[in-house]
């Protein structure tokens, strides 16, 4: 039997702002249909992988494949086919404040397709109930709490139903009972829609509840990856540091 | 009364590798003035030629100990020690951790450095010309991605985003009606009366509607309503895009196969080339109005005001003025939308564009503008 193919595969991927090395040598494979949470200290460039991964930065040297095509060489043009693979949920949400909760989520759709009025809305309400927002829709962005920013900006990135959901430290800034939700909300789209998802973050907690793999990125490296399970008896020393700050030191 | 020297408590100093790179230092006795020379030296030592990744110091068993002991713990936890390394500290007395806690936070330091650390001249100057390249080259990226945008929206129409369009009109356009009024009527007013006096010497007063209607036309017309238009419009393209920036909405548009230069800048840039001559021309009929009520009130009869008006004005110095005004609505709105689209990340990112955008907008606006009267001069226009 052959190979599978990862969903998205990194290799020996290089990225130096100035002086300041962000990425020395980045090694990463994502299986389709699983969820990888990327763990790392802020600084440790996990956004700056994640910008590499869809294409909004380019790397000093290396190779990123989204189902075994590099697209590193693409042109801006190309990249737009290769974007449409992925959804991508910001920290901030980035929803466009001048629209309303359903203008922002039907925006993709109706800026790429040519559908129907009433096909645009049973998407879009289909995608707000999978994320369990309801009767929000008419709300603007400034309206809602943080937490449901987050899944107004979940369900404009599966919209268009992407084969990768991309989130960007999702429990960031959340307070516990929310990221709670937040953490339901990743798990939900994964089970519901079969998507590949990949989680930049620092939240030990919930990278532990929504992971199959955690790979840990420590001075612009991949230190560790493995289940969770196995990360916890990992030896590495950064990680077992940062792992004690939320298991304890034994 | 002062002890001899073996009378004093030491500090002692016990380095444990328990893991590779990873270590726990731990510091016993006595950690003040007359220790801490030692002591450092002690700590130095036993991490020469060692790496590790993870240092802790157990400060538990520091019987006592001042500030000059404490500035050897404050440098361990800030990495002075193990460069890269910063050291984790634990059981340190209640009453040494208030001591420690009283030292300046790492950002301090470094902001006090930084403002110390003056590079040669030679460094400078540069730095500062490989910044003028980089910044060169980002203009003109950006106006290429511009062309690029524009092209596009003129082989697909429906990418135009009409709405989108009309509201930054109305914004830039409209609704700056009143202000431009004011500011051209009142400059009008202003040079008719002081015009009045000197010529008045010559018994040439009449001759200040001429003036005034070759003044307006060709230079303050076009100069007055950029100026305005760059204050309240560049900046605000400069404010809209950078607060998008910032919020990452426009990563967002990228992760969604969007051209934010297509999405966006298209229409403040073709808004501004089509708002800033509508406003130029009715900033000059409003300055004309200004001297042709001054000059009325001086007597004058409308009839041969209008003669000497018509007299003075022909068909190129309007077009002058205005194709002025074309470009310059396309350079104050370009650079708007430049210095949006470049924000950077941090508290006044946003109202730094802004300033520059306003900035650069109006110095370019100078500087075309004398190059135009140089050509016109040339040319005879």
């Amino acid at each position: 039997m052959a190979e599978r193919i990862p969903m998205i595969s990194v290799r020996d991927l290089y990225k130096s702002f100035g002086e300041h090395q962000v990425l020395t040598g980045v090694d990463l494979d994502v299986e389709e249909g699983t969820t990888c949470v990327i763990l790392g200290g802020s600084g440790s460039g996990k956004t700056v992988l994640m910008k590499h991964i869809i294409g909004l930065l380019k790397p000093d040297r290396g190779q990123v494949f989204v189902e075994g095509e590099d697209v590193v060489p693409l042109d801006d043009l190309e990249l737009e086919r290769v974007r449409r693979k992925f959804g991508m949920v910001f920290q901030g949400a980035a929803l466009f404040d001048s629209m309303t909760v359903y203008e922002n989520v039907s925006f993709p759709l109706r800026e790429h397709s040519k559908l129907a009025e009433s096909e645009i809305r049973k998407r879009v309400l289909d995608k707000l109930a999978i994320v369990g927002l309801h009767d929000v829709a008419e709300k603007y962005p400034a309206e809602l709490s943080g937490g449901m920013r987050k899944r107004v900006g979940l369900a404009r990135a599966i919209v268009r139903d992407p084969k990768i959901v991309l989130y960007d430290e999702p429990t960031t800034g959340l307070d516990p009972i929310t990221t709670d939700y937040v953490d339901e909300m990743i798990l939900t789209a994964k089970e519901k829609l079969g998507v590949t998802s990949l989680v930049i973050s620092h939240d030990v907690a919930s990278s532990f509840k929504v992971a199959d793999q955690i790979a840990f990125l420590s001075d612009g490296k991949i230190v560790a990856h493995a289940p969770p399970a196995q990360l916890r008896a990992s030896t590495h020393p950064v990680v077992k540091l940062f792992l004690s700050t939320w298991f304890g030191k034994n | 009364m002062v002890h001899p020297v073996e009378d004093r408590p030491q500090a002692e100093v016990a380095l444990k590798e328990l893991a590779p790179g990873s270590a726990v230092l731990a510091l016993s006795g006595a950690l003040d003035v007359h220790t801490a020379a030692a002591t450092r030296r002690e700590i130095s030592t036993q991490l020469a030629g060692k790496s590790f990744q993870v240092v802790e110091v157990d400060a538990s068993r520091i019987q006592h100990g001042d500030a000059s002991g404490m500035v050897i713990l404050y440098e361990l936890v800030h990495g002075r020690f193990t460069p890269g390394v910063q050291a984790t500290l634990r059981g340190l007395r209640p009453e040494l951790e208030k001591l420690l806690g009283a030292f300046p936070k790492p950002e301090d330091v470094q902001a006090a450095e930084h403002l110390a650390a003056r590079k040669p001249i030679a460094v400078e100057v540069g730095m500062a010309t490989l910044g003028l390249g980089r910044d060169f080259l980002e203009v003109v990226a950006f106006l290429g991605r511009l062309s690029i945008a524009l092209a596009g929206v003129v082989r697909r129409p429906r990418w135009l985003r009409v709405t989108e369009l009309a509201r930054v009109f109305e914004k830039a356009g409209a609704n700056a009606l009143f202000i431009v009024s004011l500011i051209s009527l009142l400059t009008g007013l202003i040079i008719a009366f002081e015009a009045a006096q000197p010529l008045k010497q010559f018994g040439a007063q009449i001759y200040i509607a001429n003036m005034i209607g070759l003044v307006m036309v060709r230079e303050l017309g076009p100069i007055m309503t950029a100026i305005v238009f760059a204050g309240r419009s560049g900046s605000a393209f400069a404010a809209e895009l950078g607060t998008m920036k910032v919020n990452e909405e426009l990563d967002a548009l990228k992760t969604m196969g969007l051209d934010p230069t297509r999405f966006l800048v298209v229409q403040r840039v073709l808004a501004g080339t089509v708002a800033m001559p509508l406003l130029t021309a009715y900033s000059m009929a409003m300055g004309i109005l200004g001297g042709v009520i001054v000059t009325k009130l001086m007597g004058f009869p409308l009839s041969l005001i209008w003669r000497q008006l018509t007299a003075a004005l022909g068909l190129k110095d309007i077009l002058f003025g205005i194709i002025k005004a074309v470009v310059f609505g396309t350079v104050v709105s370009g650079l708007g939308c430049y210095h949006g689209m470049h924000t950077r990340q941090g508290p006044s990112a946003v109202g730094d564009s802004a300033t520059r955008a306003v900035v650069s907008g109006i110095l370019l606006i100078i500087v075309i503008d004398a190059i135009f009267s140089v050509f016109a001069f040339a040319l005879d226009i």
